[in-house]
């Protein structure tokens, strides 16, 4: 403990060097930006950057690119909050309460609520790395195909608790999200699936056109086919701040979001994506009132909110333990180093403590500096909602068409976000609810995949999830919610669906 | 049909209006067929720079990833063969059509479409195997393979993929059956071998070598001509017995139909930029070493590589 300590002080020495802490405070800036425009997230944003770090020294090319990697994801609610655009997978499901909220004039507590969520998450996801990283890498890579599938067959059966609607039709969305999911090359046999020959579409439809188009797109749309324009929002500063209530409904979301999003992000692959629809799902199952959510529930904003920013930091644990990424973004920031001549490995704590310990000491203080840069600037986020929509619209609209194009300098993701602006249009016309096919899309490739790696590793072998313990634990878990989920279906009535007048009785 | 003769006369001679010009007067475009920090991109962006030096004009990165590689490609196969876009290619460029021959699919670009400039980094694979395995030699690993006909398994970038294709050239040398569990990328692929959940894997030196020397992973024995520089004591499968080469490598492709001239100044461009120091050393962080060659050369190397690779991916098969 004294060791930690000690070690954690070498680090703060490190990043209150004036020039480790200017580039943190850059690094927070330029991400929130890039996070705050529609359809770029933080793979972009530090994609675009890594090119810029390497004349730097690796303690601050690290520093800079996890500044923008956490700036992101602070950002990436804000325009999720305010015009309904995730900026990436995470923030999908802020969109649907984030936004309600905003519709009813309460868009600053959302805001305030999601930067201190993700301050509190941040931190204690540092203070999780700082302490337990070492022990918890050896157990993240005990997560093999089978562990993966079993998680996220957790994750499928969290769908049931998402969405406000029926569940049949919760149910159709989500079929929609996982077929989507299959267009691509078949990563098992190569295999080019439902690709009519566009070799774009290889590696299948990318999540943020997508969640880009059916969120925000069709919410343009919406707008358009109003005979009266929305009302132009003048919140008072009183309404920029949470309520008491608002504060208390949020404490316990935003503590379980960290605890979870800090335990699926250390999990190597990119299972940290559906760490904000699990705690959605969670939120909603655990309320005393699950029928607000949707309906602008503040617990619907903190807790996933906390929970993307956990996943975050905890992604950091196997990448800085054991020098293997966790997914996309960790990717980059290996190469960040590695161009610098660093090899990452198991070594790195031992070898680089100044790289360690810095960049452990540098992500406490780029949490402050967020907490301190996005409270104040709630008020000026908010009184973008003062532009007239005629003016605002369009703007949006050049913004996602430009951040979706830059991903992957693609024109295919272009076209796949405005052919989806169009389906969420009509989908949301007939009452569908569109956050099933996000979490639909995201799940369905992992899903196939790690099952078919499981049992590719045992040979067809179904038994393998039964010979490895932490499957089998999760597995029950899975079980257990199914359940629950499919105990309304089975018992009508019973279900606050049916409270609220949603599904209706059998017989009538 | 007139009009189309005219309409190519008036191209042609645009062209050569272009080819008269010195060339570069404008940017140049290098298209890296990956995301940012993968080989191609921690490869081209030094080249880039160094070619910067050379050509006096700017010299820009343009990550155009998807379908391993393939969007890439063809986008520099079919962009106007003008010298102005060139592509920093893996050797997956060989086996992409290949994969779309086996499926019957319409090729995204063949390699005629495009013209080699040169080689400028090679790197051999090297045989891992998780440290439980009770084995240190290739004759351990055969044997072990061989009392136990497919119980071993292997992970792999993802299949025809650059792990992959070694790894079948292996298993078919030695008349060898292992499970193949593919991943999508070269880490995720040393991820499943750390934990356990696959007995070997093939890994470029730059991914392993901190696992090695944290005696996380064993080297067994590498696909080179001749043995790495790093890894001395890992023998070659030549030394062993087996009659099997095979290196990642990257190299810089035009596309096909840019005129003599231009290849000519990019040829010598290429040849200068990898001379130079600052090159080198980026290159050495990366443990990547400079493997130059110059277009005649490289287009053999190429060729001899495509018809290796598409032996083994014909002896793969279609993957059931």
């Amino acid at each position: 403990m004294i060791e930690t300590f000690n070690s954690l002080m070498m680090g703060f020495s490190v990043a209150f060097q004036p020039q480790v802490l200017m580039y943190a405070f850059f690094g927070c800036i330029i991400g929130t930006l890039v996070g705050m425009m529609p359809g770029l997230g933080p793979l972009a944003g530090i994609s675009l950057l890594l090119p810029a770090t390497f004349g730097l020294n690796p303690i601050i090319a690290i520093v800079l690119l996890s500044g923008v990697y956490y700036g992101a994801m602070y950002g990436g609610s804000t325009t999720s909050i305010l015009m309904r655009i995730p900026g990436e997978a995470a923030s999908v499901m802020t969109c649907v309460d984030g936004y309600a909220m905003t519709q009813q004039g309460r868009a600053g507590p959302a805001l305030a609520i999601a930067a201190i969520g993700s301050f509190v998450a941040g931190t204690l996801g540092v203070i999780g790395l700082m302490l337990l990283a070492p022990t918890l890498a050896d157990f993240a890579l005990r997560f093999g195909p089978p562990e993966y599938t079993a998680l996220l067959l957790m994750g499928l059966f969290v769908l049931a608790y998402m969405s406000g609607g029926s569940m049949l039709k919760t149910l159709a969305m989500a079929v929609f999200g996982l077929l989507l999911g299959m267009i691509g090359i078949d990563v098992m046999s190569g295999y080019t699936r439902f690709s009519f020959g566009i070799t774009e579409l290889g590696d299948g439809v990318g999540i943020v056109p997508v969640a880009v188009g059916l969120f925000g797109i069709s919410e343009i749309l919406m707008t358009a086919g109003q005979a009266d324009p929305p009302k132009v929002q003048q919140p008072s500063l009183r309404q920029l701040i949470p309520t008491a209530g608002d504060l208390r409904h949020s404490a316990a979301p935003i503590l379980r979001g960290s605890l979870l999003g800090f335990m699926i992000g250390i999990i190597p692959g990119s299972a940290h994506i559906i760490s904000s629809f699990v705690s959605y799902g969670m939120e909603r199952r655990l309320s005393k009132n699950p029928e607000r959510f949707g309906h602008g529930a503040i617990e619907g904003v903190a807790g996933p909110e906390s929970a993307n920013n956990a996943a975050a930091t905890g992604a950091f644990v196997p990448m800085l333990a054991l020098g293997i990424p966790t997914g996309p973004v960790t990717a980059v920031m290996l190469a960040a180093i590695m161009v610098h001549g660093i090899l990452p490995g198991p070594m790195l704590i031992q070898q680089q403590p100044d790289l360690f310990w810095g960049f452990v000491a540098s992500m406490y203080v780029g949490n402050v500096v967020l907490l301190v840069l996005n409270l104040p600037m709630v008020g000026l986020f908010v009184n973008l909602l003062r532009i007239p929509y005629a003016y605002l619209y369009p703007c949006i609209l050049a913004f996602c068409i430009v951040g979706c194009y830059s991903v992957s300098n693609n024109t295919m993701d272009v076209w796949i976000m405005l052919a989806m602006g169009v389906v969420g249009y009509v989908l949301r016309k007939f009452g569908f609810d569109l956050a099933p096919v996000a979490l639909g899309l995201v799940l369905g490739p992992m899903l196939e995949l790690s099952l078919r790696q499981a049992l590719a590793m045992s040979g067809g072998e179904y038994s393998i999830f039964l010979h490895r313990p932490i499957a089998v634990t999760m597995l029950v878990i899975a079980a257990v919610m199914l359940l629950f989920a499919i105990k309304p279906l089975i018992f009508k009535g019973k279900d606050w669906r049916s409270k609220v007048g949603l599904d209706e009785p059998a017989d009538s | 049909m007139n009009k189309r003769y005219l309409m190519a006369a008036l191209l042609l001679a645009c062209g050569a209006a272009q080819a008269q010009e010195a060339f570069p007067s404008r940017p140049l475009t290098m298209v890296v067929p990956f995301p940012p920090g993968g080989v191609a991109d921690v490869t081209g962006r030094p080249t880039a720079a160094a070619l910067e030096k050379v050509l006096k004009q700017p010299v820009t990165i343009n990550n155009r990833p998807g379908a391993g590689g393939a969007v890439g490609n063809a986008a520099v196969a079919n962009a106007r063969p003008d010298g102005y876009t060139v592509v920093m290619a893996l050797s997956s460029i060989t086996v992409i059509p290949e994969a779309d021959k086996l499926f019957n699919r319409k090729p995204a670009y063949t390699l005629d479409q495009l013209a080699p400039i040169a080689l400028v980094s090679a790197d051999p694979v090297i045989l891992v195997v998780h440290p439980s395995l009770p084995v240190k030699t290739l004759k351990d690993v055969i044997a072990l393979a061989k009392k136990q006909p497919g119980e071993l398994s292997y992970s792999s970038s993802g299949v025809y993929g650059a792990l992959h294709m070694p790894m079948e050239m292996f298993l078919h040398a030695a008349q060898l059956k292992m499970r193949h569990v593919p991943t999508t990328g070269g880490g995720p692929a040393i991820t499943q071998l750390l934990g356990g959940h696959v007995t070997m894997t093939a890994g470029g030196p730059a991914a392993i070598t901190s696992h090695v020397k944290a005696g996380k992973l064993r080297p067994i024995v590498t696909w080179g001509a001749e043995r790495h520089p790093n890894y001395k004591e890992v023998p070659t499968f030549k030394e062993q017995g087996h009659d099997i080469v095979y290196y990642i490598w990257a190299g810089m492709f035009a596309p096909a139909g840019t005129p003599e001239p231009v290849m000519k100044v990019l040829r010598d461009a290429v040849r200068q930029a990898v001379g130079d120091a600052e090159f080198k050393a980026q290159m050495a962080r990366v443990n990547s070493p400079v493997n130059y060659l110059d277009a005649p050369d490289f287009a053999k190397y190429v060729d001899a590589d495509a018809k290796r690779l598409a032996t083994v991916v014909k002896a793969i098969g279609r993957v059931q």
